[in-house]
This record gives C-alpha cells, structure tokens and sequence, in this order.
C-alpha cells in the first residue's frame, strides 16, 4: 500500500465511523437503562463510614435493611419475617424472611446481621444509644438472632428501619467487621441492585445492574418498606457538577431523571414537553444558622432573642428559591411541618424581621460591639444565599460582622472548633436540614442541647433537654406531641439555633419514564421506562 | 546534544522534589480537615480524631512527607482518602478524557490559528487583519463557560446536532469519541486561537520585512510559498513556543470545559480532590501536572533544534 492510499482508507474510514455520530449524537439507549443524575458526586461507599445522603441514596439499592420506614413514618418489616418482644420490653427475637441471598450467592445469616448492627451502632447516634444499654446481641440459630437490652428502648424498630443516615444496612459477616472508622472495600449487598465495581469512576459515574435473586416483599412499596421491584435492568449515575449541564442533557434526552434541578432552571424544563417536574421530597428542608453559644455574643440569650426576632423567614426564602411560593412556607418551629411531631408552640417570636425590637433587646443584652464571625460556604448556593441574608441583618441591627467567605470543607472543620472566634473558631455558620431528619429527636442532633455532647455551637438547654428525655419515654402519640411542644418551645426560649425557614425542592424526569414518586431519596423500585 | 538531554532530564528531579515540598506544605496550611467531612454532621469530636488517626493524619508533618515522599520514589502515589482507589488508578480513569480534549483542542486551533495569523499579517492593517486581530480579542475576552453553554444551546439543544455533555471512550468509535469532543474543543479552543494567532502575526510581521522575503518574491515565488514555506518557516520558534506555553492554559482552561460539558477528565477529579481535601490525589494530580509541564519544555527545547538549525546545545 503506498501512502496516498493508505491516507485515502484512512479518511473514508474514519468519515464512515463518524458519519453515524454526527448525524445523530449517541441519544439512543438499550430498553430498560435508566440513566440517572445523582444531587452530588458518589465519591466513597460505605454508608457506615460516610454520612452524605448521596452515600445513603446508593447504599438503599444495593443494602437491604430489616425495616424500612414508609410514608406515613412508621418502620415496616422488610427483612424480617416475625418479631417477638418480651412483655418486659427487654428482649427481641427476631426471624429473617427464608430464601435471602447477597449478591455473592451466599445466604444472608443471623451472624451476618449481628455483625451489620453491630458496625452501625458505633457510628449512628440511635445505634449507640442501643448500644449503651445492650446486654446481648447474638445468633439463635441461622435465620434467628436476639437482641437483650438493660433497659426497654421502644423506638427500637424505628431506629432499624429510619432512612436517616447511616441507615441500618446489612452486610456479610466478613465485610461487616471491618472497623467503622475505616472504609470497605467490597460493595456486596443483597438489595435490589448490585454495584457495578468495575464501572464505577468517582467523580463521573456510578453503575448498578439488576440482582435477578432479588426477592421483593408482597407488599405494594412505600418508601423503604415493601416490594422493591426493580423494573430497569440498569441504572446509570451520571455526575454533573453543573446545573445547565444537567438540564441540557435532560431535556436533549442523554439522561432520564434528574434528582435536584435548581429552581432558576425549573421554568425552562416546564416549557419542554416531554419532561416532567414536580417536587422532589415531601418532607423538605429546613433551612439554618447557628450561634455559638461558647463565646460573646451568642453566648447571651437575649443577644440570641434579637437574632430571632429581627430575621425575617421571606428574606431568607426568597433568597433561596426566588418567586415561587409554592416551595416555602415560614417555619415557627423546629420540627418538619405535615409530620405527626410538627409544633409552634412557643415559635410566635421567630422569623418576623422586627428590627427595632432586635435593636432594642441587643441594647438591653448589652452587646458591646464584639464582632460576629460568620463563617459562610461559597461553594453551596443554599448556605452563599443565606450567609448574605444574615450578613445584612446583622449589619442593620447594628452588629459588627466579620464575613468568612470560604468552602464547605473548611467550614466543615472550622465549625468543630470550639476556639474562641478571634483565634480560629466561629460565631454563626449557615446550613440546612433534610426534613426527614427532623421528624423527632432521635434522628435529629441538631436540636439536642446537651452542651459538650450537643451538635456545633453547643447549646447547653436543660430544659430542651428534659422535653427529649420525656420524648423518649413517652407511652403514646399524646405524651410524645405534649414533649416536643416543650423542646420546641424551649428550643426557641434558648435558641438552640435559628430555622430560615421550610423549603421544598424539585425533580424532572423525561415523560418516558414512569413510576416516579416522592420521598426522602430517590426510590428506583417501581420505576420504568419506556 | 546526547548531554544536553541528560542534563534536562536530571533537572527534572529537584523541580519535582521542590513542588511536592510545596504542595505538600501548601496542604498542611491549609484550612479543612476531610476527617471532618468524611465524618459527616453526627459525629463526634472523638470520632473525628479516630478518622484523623486512621487516615494518618495526626501524625507530625515531617514524618508524612517524609512517607509520601519515599513511597513516590517507588511509583507509589498513595490512596484516595475518599474513594480507597488507589491515585494512580482515579489518574488513569481521568487522563484519556483530558488528554483526548487537548489534542483535539490543540489541533483544530493550530490548523485555525497559524493561517489566520499568517492572512492577518499579510494583509496588515487592512480589514481582513482588522477583523481577524478583532476576533482574537473577542476569543481572549469572553469567559470560556459562557462560549461553553451558547455552543451547547445552539449546536445541542436548538440543532440536536452534537450531544451536550459526556464522554465516549476511544475505543467505542472515534465518530463517539469525536462527537463528544468538538463542542468542548470549540469551546477551549477559541482561547487558544486568539493567542497564538496574535504571536503568529506579530512574528511574521517581522519576518515579511526581511531580506530574504524580499528575494523570494523577486525569484517569482508564488504568495503562498513565500508566505507559508519561506515566512513561517522562519517564524516558526515563537509560535512552537506560544503553542507550547499555550497547553499550561489549556490546562486551566479544562477544569472549567470539563465542568461545562461534564467531561470526567482530571480538571474535574482536581477540582473534586481539592474541596474534598483528598490530599493524595491533590498531590499525585499536582505532580503529574509539573512533570508535564518539564516534559513540554524539554520538548520544545528540542523541536527549536529541528525548526532552526543554527540553535545548538
């Protein structure tokens, strides 16, 4: 071959190979792939180990779990087959469903479960409450295992089947004993999908392929709880970092559903035709700053008093979400609003922008001008629109503000330094709340004010804290709603932190694709495409 | 010449001991902890501490470097903190996708690039110069991610002609491979153009102007030979030079195309290492950039010697 004909091959060839391409990009897809943009990077996967929804999102796939909340919030078998409680509360036998299988072909066993429990609870703040009054948690026999406890804990079933993370997931035995501070290296469940490993590049995507011995409960599903059908044979995450990316590849038809379209770009995808919108998660968010109260002057409650009373709940909101009113509502409480706990008791003060009540009860406080370092995440639009929020507030009641424009990571780390300001620490960080993490004390550490055990600032509220005590120990929905109407009214009394308000987000989906519900994350059991 | 080569490689050395130094000092200082990220909201203080412990992060500085820097001596870039995959393996998974997109970048803008320069010298200060010298500004001025999203707009979304985002591997079909990239390669390319268009025009403004130039046209040697085979020959060792330095722009530049049109190439996995505070990968990402960097240079070094004769070392 002399070299113009090789060129001449060379060309018809690689025209030949593009032709096809360009004419028409590579939209197509294999029936029954789903391809999926996941709200962040899945950057590690050990649901025990990392805490981050997006972690917990993946892990429900391919981890099964031996309850699973549903939509009305109460624990479901899943797993499980039966469970027996002694009448003194202390000592629960449970029995696994018969024909469970990991994804390796192994049986799942008792031993596997306790070892799996065993993991969560020296990570999960339910778990290590168990844990501290746990006599004995051990095999029966193959399919049995018994939990004997020191003291009743009634919540037991809700703490196994939350969708908090970490979630209760179940591992093989062998994987299972790795230490909880250190991650796994083997992702094999035995949930309704299995982790494609191989194909898995952080950063850019995630696979998970069909487990064809998966064997669905009976029950219509709901949430965690019930049959996980899977009717796709693949789900493709796809990572995009930035939201006119993913909205451009929703509506061209390179991806299928996007989990968490930012509202700016809302009213474009409406306008498509074959793209679906609708709001994501029931429960919401709720949206925060907290106040140091280790140091001036957050550590005077009247000075907290005249944050509360000066900040105004629309500002923050509209800041966050723009025009649209059907995603906010103001907040006069703590816990998630359409749930059986949901309380305004005490929440009159909160959120109505009285700035010269503030002025007045900060001159009461004596504030003596110290300056409020608030430290603000940039990278994360929901805390960068809040932090100028309260930037401003605090300059128009008349503070000083010493604004710490950075990432999340180094807010992160700073917000654990109980330093004073001035020599590393903090003031006042931004951030927000799953609503289905403040559905009730136990999953929500936010709202404890146990002083050095408590969440960042460190709230030290004896009073917010004996309303949980009571919580925990109440016997019915009664004396559990008459216990958190005290936290709640307590929590704004002392303001344990500041809620900005309730805000709701939105999914998309291509119209092909059917079976799409709302929830806390994103439940791929049940959905099809066409 | 044979020496030469020997020096420059040697000299590879203590650049790179120097900036792994300086990163890994650099990382120290700065503020954020991933024990905290990895952590999550509901831990502890002490748990933090047993995260920090069991990454090896409590350990003093000297002690760290001193390990990085004896496992990089055996081709041992560490672990991810965040993935547990080892660094060389996230690098492997981002090259192609980084690479693919600066060849293609580099080729469409040379073959753009040099013409348009060699066209707007000739025509000096006339209207095709104008506009051409014009454009380049324009391509220099306009942030690359707004060129990014009007080309995603028109070319994907309005026309469905290209996709707008993503990667297709090599291997599945270069029209894929190719179809992925223009609009990326568009995008960072314009950048490009404008700089080495503007060299190449100043340069050959000053070679046209030589002797020899002149005694080309006197020998009836057609435009186009005088311009391309005896002009930009000798104007050739600033435009290799700007095409050189250039790829250290297409390197920033791709971080921003590479979020733009969601190419998992290793701006993105730096830009993700970094807010992460995966210090591995920053480090093992940061190295193999410099070392790239030395490996240009020398390369450009020795295509001086090829274009130009008279330069010996």
């Amino acid at each position: 071959m002399d070299r113009r004909t090789f060129l001449k091959g060379s060309a018809a060839l690689g025209a030949a190979g593009m032709a096809p391409q360009f004419a028409a990009p590579a939209l197509a897809q294999p029936a029954k792939v789903l391809r999926f943009v996941p709200q962040a990077n899945l950057a590690n996967f050990d649901p025990i180990w990392g805490t981050q929804y997006v972690v917990r999102n993946a892990a429900a796939l391919v981890w099964d779990m031996l309850y699973g909340v549903d939509a009305q919030l109460k624990p479901q078998r899943q797993m499980v087959e039966s469970e027996e409680v002694s009448s003194d509360g202390l000592t629960w036998t449970f029995r696994l469903r018969p024909g469970l299988k990991f994804h390796d072909g192994e049986p799942v066993l008792s031993k596997d479960v306790v070892a799996s429990l065993t993991r969560w609870m020296a990570r999960d703040p339910m778990g290590i409450m168990i844990r501290a009054i746990q006599a004995e948690l051990a095999p029966v026999d193959d399919r049995t295992f018994r939990w004997q406890l020191k003291k009743p804990f009634p919540k037991l079933l809700l703490a196994l089947g939350k969708n908090n993370a970490p979630c209760a997931f179940i591992m093989p035995e062998r994987i299972a004993k790795t230490d909880p501070f250190t991650q796994i290296t083997e992702y094999v469940g035995s949930g309704p999908m299995k982790f494609a490993r191989s194909e898995w590049v952080p950063g850019a995507r995630a696979v998970f392929e069909k487990f064809s011995d998966y064997k669905p409960r009976d029950e219509p599903s709901s949430w965690l709880a019930g049959g996980k059908r899977m009717l796709l044979d693949r789900v493709e995450w796809v990572i995009m970092p930035d939201p006119a990316t993913a909205s451009a590849a929703l509506q061209n038809g390179e991806v299928d559903w996007w989990e968490n379209p930012i509202p700016d770009l809302v009213p474009l995808l409406r306008k498509n035709a074959n793209i679906n919108v609708d709001i994501a998660d029931p429960l919401g968010n709720i949206g925060a700053f907290r106040m140091n109260h280790l140091h001036p002057p957050f550590d005077n409650p009247k000075v907290r008093q005249a944050v509360l009373m000066g900040m105004n709940q629309e500002d923050y909101m509209r800041a966050l979400i723009g025009d649209d009113d059907k995603l906010w509502k103001p907040l006069p409480g703590f816990f998630t609003p359409g749930t059986p706990l949901y309380s305004e008791a005490g929440g009159t003060k909160i959120g109505k922008g009285d700035i010269a009540a503030a002025k007045k009860l900060l001159a009461e406080a004596g504030y003596k001008g110290e300056p409020v370092v608030c430290v603000v995440a940039q990278d994360q639009s929901i805390t960068k629109n809040m932090g100028d929020v309260t930037a401003d507030l605090l300059k128009q009641m008349g503070m000083k503000v010493d604004f710490v424009a950075t990432d999340w990571g180094t807010v992160g780390t700073r917000r654990a330094s109980k330093a004073p300001p001035a020599q590393g620490g903090w003031n006042m960080f931004h951030t927000w709340h799953a609503g289905a993490d403040c559905i009730n004390p136990a999953v929500y550490p936010a709202i404890r004010a146990n002083g050095d055990k408590a969440w960042f600032g460190w709230p030290d509220l004896p009073v917010v804290e004996a309303g949980i005590t009571e919580w925990f120990d109440a016997a019915d929905p009664a004396a559990e709603k008459a216990a958190i109407d005290k936290v709640n009214a307590a929590a704004v009394s002392g303001g344990v932190y500041v809620p900005t308000g309730y805000f709701l987000g939105y999914q998309a989906w291509r119209k092909n694709v059917t079976g799409v519900g709302k929830g806390p994350l994103p439940f791929t059991w049940g959905v099809s495409k066409a | 010449m044979f020496g030469f080569l020997v020096r420059r490689v040697l000299a590879v050395i203590p650049v790179m001991a120097v900036v792994g130094l300086f990163v890994f000092s650099l990382l120290s200082l700065a503020p954020g902890d991933p024990a905290a990220l990895i952590a999550g909201d509901q831990a502890s203080p002490a748990d933090i501490e047993r995260i920090r412990a069991s990454l090896g992060l409590d350990r003093p500085f000297l002690v760290r470097f001193g390990e990085w820097a004896w496992r990089i001596l055996h081709g041992d870039l560490g672990t991810s903190i965040f993935t547990n995959l080892p660094v060389t393996t996230m690098i492997g998974q981002r090259v192609q996708p980084t690479v693919s997109l600066m060849l293609v970048t580099l080729v469409f803008a040379v073959l753009v690039a040099v013409p348009l320069g060699v066209v707007a010298a000739w025509k000096a200060g006339r209207l095709v110069d104008r506009l051409v010298m014009g454009a380049a500004v324009l391509g220099f001025s306009v942030p690359v991610f707004v060129v990014g999203y009007l080309l995603a707009y028109v070319f994907a979304l309005e026309l469905g002609w290209l996709p707008a985002q993503g990667y297709t591997p090599i291997e599945q079909g270069v029209g894929a491979w190719l179809a992925n990239l223009v609009l990326p390669a568009l995008t960072l390319g314009l950048v490009y153009i404008a700089l080495i268009a503007r060299v190449t025009r100043a340069t050959m403004l000053d070679v046209l102007q030589q002797d020899y130039v002149r005694t080309a046209r006197a020998k009836g040697v057609a435009q186009g030979g005088v311009l391309f085979v005896h002009a930009l020959k000798n104007a050739a060792v600033p435009i290799v030079t700007v095409i050189g330095i250039g790829i250290a722009l297409l390197i920033g530049g791709a971080v921003v195309t590479e979020t733009v049109f969601a190419i998992p190439g290793l701006g993105r996995l730096t830009v993700d290492a970094i807010l992460r505070r995966d210090y591995p990968v920053i480090q093992g990402v940061v190295l193999l950039f410099s070392f790239t960097y030395v490996l240009i240079n020398l390369a450009i070094d020795l295509l001086y010697t090829l274009i130009d004769p008279r330069i010996r070392y």
